[in-house]
């Protein structure tokens, strides 16, 4: 009896055993089959940008989240974020380049801004890491061949889109006055000027460049210049640079009793603007830029995944929709990139080449990017490039349009 | 001072910066220190050297211009944008080697400095601190607007690592011993200036206008002698950044930047090129601990938002120099000097 007893215990020790054997050998196999990829990171936790990057990154945190839990999980794939506190400084990112490839090995790395363009732009060819950006590029990094990459084209380019919708909806034919704010002597923003009077140059009879004014940086009044600009009897002002130009160009109008829509992008745009100025004095006023506004009705299901996998104290808005958009392109290069050479060897020279593998349908980023086709000749999408704007109407910021517009066709300046 | 029983026989040995025998095995052991820095640390601490030492080239030439001839100078960072261009300029269209285009550098910021120098001749104090703030100002514009072909205009610069012997001297190890070696012959350079005939002259123009010249020293030419001085060291601060970061703007040289020089200069003290290396090292060693206890603080999930750790960070910098300076008006080289003096008379007290 004894005995029996004794035996019937010894079995189901060695069931549970056995039982305990199968689930490790299990999760052991599940564990084997995962790849782990590293994307890094640049952010801006201690820099000039420290105030957003909770929804910056956020943005990307959630779609990279969502996407190991979903398809990652059927690919047998997981991407590891690994972040990298930059400042918003070349120095500070070259610093910090060669302990990222040594130690991450990463296969792509996420760029912020300048910065990275500056310091990374000439080493990732050579690196074989691919960059994607959120933020919208300059031309003073478009050049061919380069491993910098972003959805969205020059801020000139975006502009351009927003313009050209504008001109098509002035009631008389004639070109569309454009006034413009910028800074010299910092070559991004000459840049984006000096794009937008290439665009007048090559559609004189769509657009105007009617008066270009220099301010400081961060002014305090700029009535003055705003005055000469006016004289010309602008359909728009551009105000490409800073929140500090937008609010100071609204103030100014203001004050000479103006209403003049100013344009800006998605940086310095019309929720950080409505931060200092009340929105009735925006009316009229536009930010474009190359991703879908995150009031857009089609943009749900990314807001709906940004609520539930965001960790941070981020809200979704303007900044969390640009840097999902740039997570979900990454993603799905990679997606790219594995049916190409497999879950486990992809490769930076892997996501490269998916990245120049032809068009990325608009299907597959949650409603945030258009249809996108890289190439060697740019650091942004060639061919059909569109954007998005919004605009304030009465008294509210709401997208202009359910639908992409069409970005003119822009040679290099 | 000496302590008791220590003396020289000649002027030669008296005259010597290593002059006891323990003075020159510390030197030798802080030579070996650093040039084994590389392999006791990781890529990313000699990124923060190699930047360190930069930095610290550009701040020995300011040395020598505000510290050594009293000439007030806030547009260093331009010249170290100069010397940027010019080297990126030479090293990618002209195919230069960086042994000439670092000196070519150097030489390219001294020479623009000239221009800036000339009202040193007629003025001083905060006009002449106007003077060279207009060569900040000026550099951005001058460089966007120039032709294309010579600076990139506003497109800037990329240029390809430093090549010796067909080697590339790209990574962060080999950027650390490039950095180390222009940094020792500069700082050599720097230390034997200030006891040389120019040196005294600078020193004799800083404390008086006027005597100077009853003495039979130029205050023209030694004024300019001054600024070419100091921005050929910025120049050349300047050529090793570009090599460093692999592309240049005209963004990446701010008037914050000459701020920062300064402002390492006046910490470390102003009248000795130990200055520019304590400075230098204070300001990087408080800049780098204080991002990372921010970093550490976010990422602890304390709750505390980025934008305050930002603006926190900031603030203990300031705080720092302030704390600093109100203990050690006259740099931290001169409580070095008092320690080291109160070592050798140990255990007699030093007053």
């Amino acid at each position: 009896m004894i005995r029996a007893r004794a035996m019937k215990r010894f079995g189901r020790v060695l069931l549970l055993l056995a039982a305990a054997v199968a689930a490790s050998l299990a999760i052991g196999v599940d564990a084997r089959a995962e790849t782990v990829y590293n994307f890094s990171v640049s952010v801006d936790y201690t820099g000039p940008y420290a105030a957003v990057m909770d929804s910056w990154h956020g943005g990307q945190v959630a779609m990279v989240d969502w996407w190991n839990k979903t398809r990652g999980k059927e690919l047998g794939v997981r991407v590891n974020l690994k972040t990298y506190d930059m400042r918003y400084n070349p120095s500070v990112v070259a610093q910090n380049w060669p302990s990222i490839l040594s130690g991450d090995k990463p296969i792509l790395h996420l760029g912020m801004g300048a910065p990275d363009l500056i310091s990374l732009m000439k080493r990732l060819p050579e690196d074989k890491v691919p960059m994607i950006m959120g933020t919208a590029m300059v031309g003073t990094v478009w050049v061919p061949n380069g491993w910098h990459f972003s959805s969205r084209p020059t801020y000139s380019h975006e502009f351009a889109g927003l313009f050209e919708y504008l001109a098509g909806k002035l009631p008389e034919k004639r070109p569309l006055r454009i006034g413009t704010v910028s800074t010299q002597g910092v070559s991004g923003y000459v840049d984006i000027v000096n794009g937008v009077v290439k665009l007048a140059k090559m559609y004189p009879d769509r657009f105007q460049v009617v008066e270009s004014v220099w301010v400081d940086i961060q002014p305090i009044n700029i009535t003055n210049e705003i005055r000469r600009i006016a004289k010309e009897k602008p359909d728009v002002i551009l105000t490409a640079n800073n929140t500090a130009q937008v609010i100071a160009t609204v103030k100014a109008l203001k004050e000479l009793g103006m209403k003049v829509p100013v344009v800006t992008s998605s940086h310095n745009g019309l929720n950080e603007v409505a931060k200092a100025v009340p929105l009735e004095d925006l009316e009229g006023s536009y930010s474009v830029f190359a991703f879908a506004p995150y009031m857009d009705k089609g943009v749900k299901q990314a807001a709906d995944i940004f609520n539930k996998y965001n960790t941070s104290k981020g809200t979704w808005g303007t900044t969390a929709a640009q840097n999902a958009s740039q997570a979900i392109l990454s993603l799905r290069t990679l997606e790219r990139a594995i049916s190409k050479v497999g879950a486990a060897n992809v490769t930076g020279q892997a996501m490269y080449d998916a990245l120049m593998a032809g068009e990325f349908p608009e299907s597959g980023f949650l409603g945030l990017l258009p249809a996108l086709r890289f190439s060697k000749d740019a650091p942004f999408p060639t061919g059909d490039i569109k954007v998005k704007a919004i605009t304030v109407r009465n008294g509210k910021i709401v997208s202009l349009s359910d639908k992409w517009l069409p970005v003119p066709k822009l040679d290099k300046w | 001072m000496l302590p008791s029983g220590v003396y020289f026989e000649s002027f030669d040995r008296e005259g010597r910066y290593l002059r006891t025998k323990p003075q020159i095995a510390c030197f030798v052991g802080l030579l070996v220190l650093l040039a084994g820095f590389p392999f006791l640390s990781n890529d990313y601490l000699l990124g923060i050297a190699s930047m360190m030492y930069i930095t610290m080239i550009a701040v020995f030439g300011l040395q020598i211009t505000v510290g050594m001839a009293g000439q007030i100078n806030l547009g260093q960072s331009a010249f170290v944008g100069i010397g940027a261009y010019v080297a990126a300029a030479l090293s990618g269209s002209a195919g230069l080697p960086f042994w000439m285009t670092i000196p070519a550098a150097g030489l390219a910021a001294g020479s623009a400095s000239i221009l800036f120098g000339l009202p040193a001749v007629r003025v001083k104090g905060f006009y002449l601190a106007l003077t060279t703030i207009a060569a900040q100002v000026i550099f951005p514009i001058v460089v966007i607007r120039l032709p294309v072909a010579w600076f990139g205009g506003p497109n800037g610069l990329a240029m390809e690592p430093a090549h010796i012997f067909g080697r590339t001297l790209g990574s962060p190890m080999e950027m650390y011993y490039l950095c180390l070696a222009v940094l020792l012959v500069l700082g050599t350079f720097a230390f034997n200036l200030q006891r040389s005939r120019v040196g005294r002259a600078f020193r004799a123009l800083r404390d008086n206008d006027i005597v100077p010249g009853v003495l039979g020293i130029n205050p023209f030419r030694y004024k300019i002698l001054a600024f070419f001085g100091g921005a050929f060291f910025g120049g050349i601060s300047g050529a090793l950044y570009a090599y460093f970061v692999r592309y240049v703007t005209t963004d990446q040289f701010t008037l914050w930047l000459s701020v920062w020089y300064i402002g390492m200069l006046i910490v470390g003290g102003l009248h000795s090129p130990l200055g520019a290396i304590l400075g230098t090292l204070f300001i990087t060693g408080v800049q780098e601990t204080i991002h990372h206890v921010g970093t550490l603080l976010l990422a602890s999930h304390s709750g505390i938002s980025g934008g305050i750790v930002f603006a926190s960070t900031n603030v203990v910098l300031g705080g720092a120099i302030i704390i600093t300076l109100i203990f050690e008006p006259y740099g931290l080289a001169h409580r070095w000097n008092l320690i080291k003096a109160a070592y050798r008379i140990w255990p007699y007290s030093h007053n």
